[in-house]
């Protein structure tokens, strides 16, 4: 983020002692992420860090000492010399009684639920729940209701936390969702033609503890013990939210929300979440190919890059480069462009602009594609007449930008042009007088960092593996420069990013390891803190 | 307070749908728009007006439906849904219309000890309801039995619209609805 | 008391010397019963002196806490530069209770001089009387003093010729009981459904709009005029000398099987078997009482023998093993079914829950549930234990007491009337199929 934090003294530290174990936090911080500290979970459901305390499910309370009851563990603040008891008898009854009362009224049927095996009902109760309901009388039930955008409410199985009800009023700013009735005849309701339509609407099936809110996109695709889960950076904009992708049996099924504090919270806009089928297509680049006079012909990767490095030499590059690809990818781009003293330009789609009203500096962002600040950085010009710098006699190298919202008149000039090398993703219809197609992974097979809009690096990590011999960016365009005569190697994108590192300002002082899950600020926004 | 008759206090059961679908006429305008701003000026917030509008509304169409609720929304800048949050939690707000004659009796435990199942039970044969919470046939009366009236030592109390009737028993009951014919 | 019976000679009528009488909705009437003079008295004086005066009195609450007036208008701490709010619970929806509704019916300027006394005291210029909606004629009443008290300057920028300003505002409730919870009555009063709010922060912090704010029950208000007109001394007076803890009058109303319900105005420490049998008139010809909820529905139960060897006050009810609570006074004589009252009370607070917290969404409708099985011959032993535990879940452990109001009837019912529940639940296994098709 580029808001400096704002001089002020440290705050007043509390020490007290959770589950035997001592911690000290700030001052007014509340009990749960206090035992967050001190590595002790207390179970909950209402309480959510985004969301104002709601002090509702009466599942984290906990035994303080000298308190005469149970305390809430997300309305009570810690106080110094506090001595807390979680896994206390006292509080393990409080917590069987919530559960079980929870689920008097909650069908038992985890074995159709979209929830099951991410549901913090069937985890709690698997956990220190009763074995058996003393509840005798018929349950009560209510039809399955459609809240409109990505979202359906299965009433039966809703707890009414009131999580969903919060994220609408005080996160997205435009409260349609509200608590009808009272007493055990509540439900979450919204006003008839009014639809969770707001663009971050859908993060309350991600809020939503239990399997009551679902998503509509992922109903019934899978089981959440089958996906396999990798960190990612949301590739839909600039904003760079961190994601998770979650992946059965090679395919993308899932882009979820990932926190980060610096970035999006916890959340994720309901156009980027959904827009993961392109991860998934089956029309992929995935072999090098190289044109042999009489059209493109299948080839290993080694012929094929000394023929890309034959078509390159004693000529101009110009880099038609997509603003999504990798820093370390576009990083090398800009070294053949600068190697052969030729030019790199882009152009970005752009949408409507959609910010989460309650979280600073978040949107899904004009600019859709995620790493138009890394391509500037290094030198791409971006414009939406991205070929009008290309000379006759370059070669121009299209970097798997997208050529379909070029515009005729462009697609007529890649037509005409003499020398193309294809390195993407895909080969775009049209091109097959390129001279040589190299396959590359996409954003979803291949590791690598990103920047955002606010010049946050960011890494993203392989989350299912590239179709036939397409390989990552990074590791083709190695070959390539070391084909036309560079001599530095690389073996990881690690030391890619140390070579970008040491010669962009911008990445100054980074470390491809130390970036974590979080990614890190350029030095210059934190420099600027101090001023 | 008041319920219907299953579960632990049910809403209303659905009276006849056919005005449920008529376009709403908007309430405030006018004079009750006047007595409205005179209400604003009464609180710090415009959403505090929400319960005095809800009743300008019910008292000008008898009953809340949505097309009034989003009417409200409109005016005190409140979003329909929530609205209907706050109407859903109030019973005296009628989300569906009712009869003529509204008439909620308490049955709470003081006023059960004297025998008000009794008096519902006179209301419901004499009104010719049959049923707590439905209308009757000629479209004249709703009796529902309601939560402690606040009038527990006058039992049993019974409200017919606002009129608030009190220490009435089965024996009466031909007498109260006689008053009203 | 005054409506419908005459005052009792044993009766300490104060706040209900004028119940019966139409002349004293008046303004004009009212005055002539010594009304706003304490008003004015108070606007002469400094408010601290005023919260003095009735923290020295020993006033306390009368909604059903009980919690000392005076030192809860102490934590209003002048010069914050925040608008001050009182807030007047006239929600009053405890089953049992009807005491609020004689004040607001017969005594209205004593409710708006109190607001305004309130509010000059606690550094508010406006008052907010909450009255539940079903009240009509009291609603009525109220606007019309309210309106009388503008129109002669009691009310409004120059309240009574003192430069200050004090603005009494009537606001109508729309059905839910538990908008007699004070944080409740805020958001209702905010036009949000009635949830209350978790403490801390307290009203006196983070009141009403967000703002200091004092919350007082109508009897409480009506009360603190007669203490600044007559003196601390002079209400000191009232109860038992053993017992400085509770002093002055209380108004109760008594409901169910007794000969001469009504609202009664005795001293505190009054003896309750003198209550119940002199002043009430004792049980209906030919029945005998059984059972008593001294203080509202949310009370535990006693047996007619805890009692009539009770003392009414604060004090004298918990070591009756129940609370003075509202002073709703409900009796049940022996023609009653414990059980089945219990299971009307449960589903009073089934109805009522608010839906915030886990135990009382679940746990009231639950127990309502069990009960109405019972009630209908279809219980089991092991029901009774389960009523019980579910009533331990429901205790000290959300954010308001409701849910612990519904499970005290249950429990107090279940220990002290066990014999009626075991006689409704079937003996051999197959009965109730049996008492299934009976029925």
């Amino acid at each position: 983020m580029t808001a400096p934090p704002a001089v002020r003294a440290a705050p007043k530290m509390v020490t007290l002692t959770i589950e035997g174990r001592q911690v000290t936090v700030p001052e007014g911080t509340n009990l749960i992420e206090a035992a967050k500290v001190a590595g002790v979970l207390v179970p909950h459901y209402c309480y959510h860090p985004g969301l104002p305390v709601a002090g509702v499910c009466r599942m984290c309370l906990v035994d303080v000492e000298k308190a005469p009851k149970l305390a809430p563990g997300c309305a009570t603040a810690v106080a110094e010399g506090q001595v807390v008891h979680v896994h206390s008898e006292k509080a393990r009854e409080a917590r069987k009684g919530v559960l079980e009362m929870l689920l008097i009224n909650h069908p038992l049927d985890c074995p159709i639920c979209d929830q099951s095996g991410e549901c913090e009902l069937q985890d709690y109760t698997f956990q220190e729940g009763r074995d058996g309901s003393r509840y005798r009388e018929p349950k009560r039930f209510n039809p399955v209701e459609d809240f409109g955008g990505d979202v359906l409410y299965v009433t039966n199985r809703c707890i009414l936390c009131t999580r969903c009800v919060r994220f609408m009023d005080d996160v997205a700013h435009e409260p349609v969702l509200n608590v009808s009735e009272r007493g055990d005849r509540a439900t979450i309701g919204k006003f008839e033609g009014a639809d969770l339509t707001h663009p971050w609407a859908a993060n309350v099936v991600d809020l939503c503890p239990v399997g009551a809110l679902l998503s509509k996109d992922f109903l019934n695709k899978a089981r959440a013990w089958e996906l396999d889960r990798a960190a990612s950076v949301c590739p839909n904009c600039t904003q760079g939210c961190n994601s998770v992708l979650e992946v059965r049996d090679n395919v993308v099924v899932r882009m979820k929300p990932r926190s980060n504090e610096e970035v999006n919270h916890f959340y994720l806009c309901d156009a980027g979440r959904l827009d993961y089928r392109w991860l998934n297509r089956a029309d992929r680049a995935d072999q090098p190919l190289v044109h042999t006079g009489d059209g493109l012909e299948r080839s290993d990767w080694e012929p094929a890059i000394a023929r890309a490095a034959a078509v390159l030499a004693g000529k101009r590059a110009y880099v038609l480069a997509s603003p999504g690809l990798s820093n370390e990818a576009l990083f090398l781009l800009s070294q053949l462009v600068q190697r052969t003293g030729g030019a790199g330009a882009f152009r970005v789609e752009r949408g409507p602009e959609a910010p989460l009203a309650g979280v600073p500096d978040l949107a899904l962002r004009a600019e859709r594609a995620a790493n138009v600040m890394g391509a500037e950085l290094l030198g791409f010009a971006k414009g939406d007449a991205p070929l009008s710098g290309l000379n006759a006699d370059d070669v121009l190298v299209i970097a798997d930008h997208d050529l379909s919202q070029l515009g005729a008149a462009a697609l007529e000039a890649i037509d005409r042009h003499r020398a193309v090398i294809v390195i993407g993703t895909t080969l775009p219809a049209g091109l097959s007088h390129a001279a040589v197609v190299l396959p590359l992974a996409n954003v979803a097979e291949e590791e690598g960092t990103l920047t955002n809009l606010r010049g946050r690096v960011q890494r993203y990590f392989q989350a299912k593996a590239a179709p036939g011999l397409a390989r990552p960016a990074w590791f083709v365009l190695g070959d390539l420069l070391a084909a036309t005569g560079a001599t530095e190697q690389y073996w990881t994108p690690g030391e890619v990013f140390a070579a970008l590192a040491k010669g962009h300002p911008h990445f100054a002082g980074m470390h491809y390891d130390t970036l974590g899950l979080k990614g890190a600020a350029p030095a210059g926004a934190l420099a600027g803190a101090g001023a | 307070m008041s319920h219907g008759p299953s579960a632990a206090g049910g809403s209303l059961v659905a009276a006849p749908a056919d005005h449920a679908h008529e376009p709403h006429v908007p309430v405030f305008t006018g004079a009750r728009r006047q007595e409205l701003d005179m209400i604003l000026g009464r609180y710090p917030t415009k959403m505090a007006a929400l319960l005095p509008a809800l009743w300008i509304l019910q008292e000008e169409r008898g009953w809340v439906s949505e097309g009034g609720m989003a009417e409200v929304a409109g005016v005190l800048g409140l979003t329909p849904a929530y609205v209907k949050g706050v109407v859903t939690f109030y019973t005296m707000y009628h989300q569906h219309p009712v009869g003529k004659y509204f008439v909620q009796v308490c049955t709470t435990t003081p006023c059960n000890v004297c025998g008000a199942e009794d008096v519902v039970k006179a209301f419901l044969q004499h009104t010719r309801c049959g049923e707590l919470g439905l209308t009757s046939p000629d479209g004249r009366f709703t009796v529902i039995e309601v939560e402690c009236l606040g009038a527990c030592g006058f039992a049993t109390p019974v409200m017919i619209n606002s009129d608030f009737l009190e220490s009435v028993t089965a024996d009466t009951v031909p007498d109260v609805l006689a008053e009203l014919r | 008391m005054g409506y419908p019976h005459k005052p009792h000679a044993r009766e300490s009528v104060v706040l209900s010397e004028h119940f019966g009488s139409a002349e004293a909705r008046t303004l004009a009437g009212w005055r002539k019963r010594g009304g706003y003079q304490a008003l004015e008295k108070a606007l002469g004086m400094a408010p601290a002196d005023i919260v003095s005066v009735v923290k020295d009195s020993g006033l306390r609450g009368r909604g059903g806490a009980g919690f000392p007036t005076g030192l809860k208008w102490s934590y209003m701490k002048p010069g914050d530069g925040k608008p001050h709010y009182l807030c007047c619970n006239a929600d009053e929806s405890e089953p049992g209770t009807f005491k609020d509704r004689e004040i607001m019916r017969w005594t209205p300027h004593a409710l708006v001089e109190g607001c305004a006394l309130g509010a000059y005291a606690i550094g508010a210029e406006t008052a907010y009387v909450y009255i539940r909606g079903e009240f009509t004629e009291p609603l009525q009443q109220m606007n019309a003093a309210v309106q009388e008290a503008y129109a002669s300057g009691i009310l409004g920028a120059n309240a009574m010729g003192t430069g200050k300003r004090l603005d009494v505002h009537v606001h109508k409730g729309a059905g839910a009981y538990i908008c007699g919870e004070e944080t409740a009555l805020m958001n209702s009063l905010e036009g949000k459904r009635g949830n209350p709010r978790i403490k801390p922060p307290f009203p006196a912090v983070s009141g009403v709009f967000g703002m200091p704010t004092t919350i007082n029950n109508v009897e409480t208000l009506v009360a603190a005029v007669e203490v600044v007109k007559r003196g601390a001394a002079w209400y000191k007076g009232f109860g038992r000398p053993d017992n400085p803890k509770s002093t002055g009058t209380k108004l109760y109303s008594v409901c169910g099987n007794v000969a001469r319900p009504g609202n009664y105005e005795v001293p505190m420490g009054f003896p309750f078997r003198d209550f119940l049998h002199e002043l009430c008139g004792g049980p209906l010809p030919g029945r005998k009482f059984k059972a008593v909820i001294p203080g509202g529905a949310s009370v535990p139960i006693q047996t007619m023998e805890e009692a009539e060897a009770t003392l009414m006050d604060y004090e004298g009810f918990v070591a009756g093993g129940t609370m003075l609570g509202s002073g709703g006074v409900i009796v049940f004589d022996d023609q009653q079914n414990m059980v089945k009252q219990i299971a009307r009370l449960a589903r009073f607070f089934a109805h009522e829950s608010c839906a915030q917290c886990t135990q009382c969404r679940e746990g009231t409708a639950w127990t309502t549930k069990i009960m109405e099985r019972i009630r209908d011959g279809h219980g089991t032993y092991e029901d009774l234990d389960t009523l019980l535990d579910i009533g331990e879940q429901m205790t000290g452990k959300t954010i308001c007491v409701l849910s612990d109001s519904c499970a005290v009837p249950v429990a107090s019912g279940i220990r002290k009337f066990r014999h009626e529940f075991e006689a409704l639940i079937p003996k051999k296994q197959g009965t109730a199929f049996v008492a299934a098709a009976v029925a």
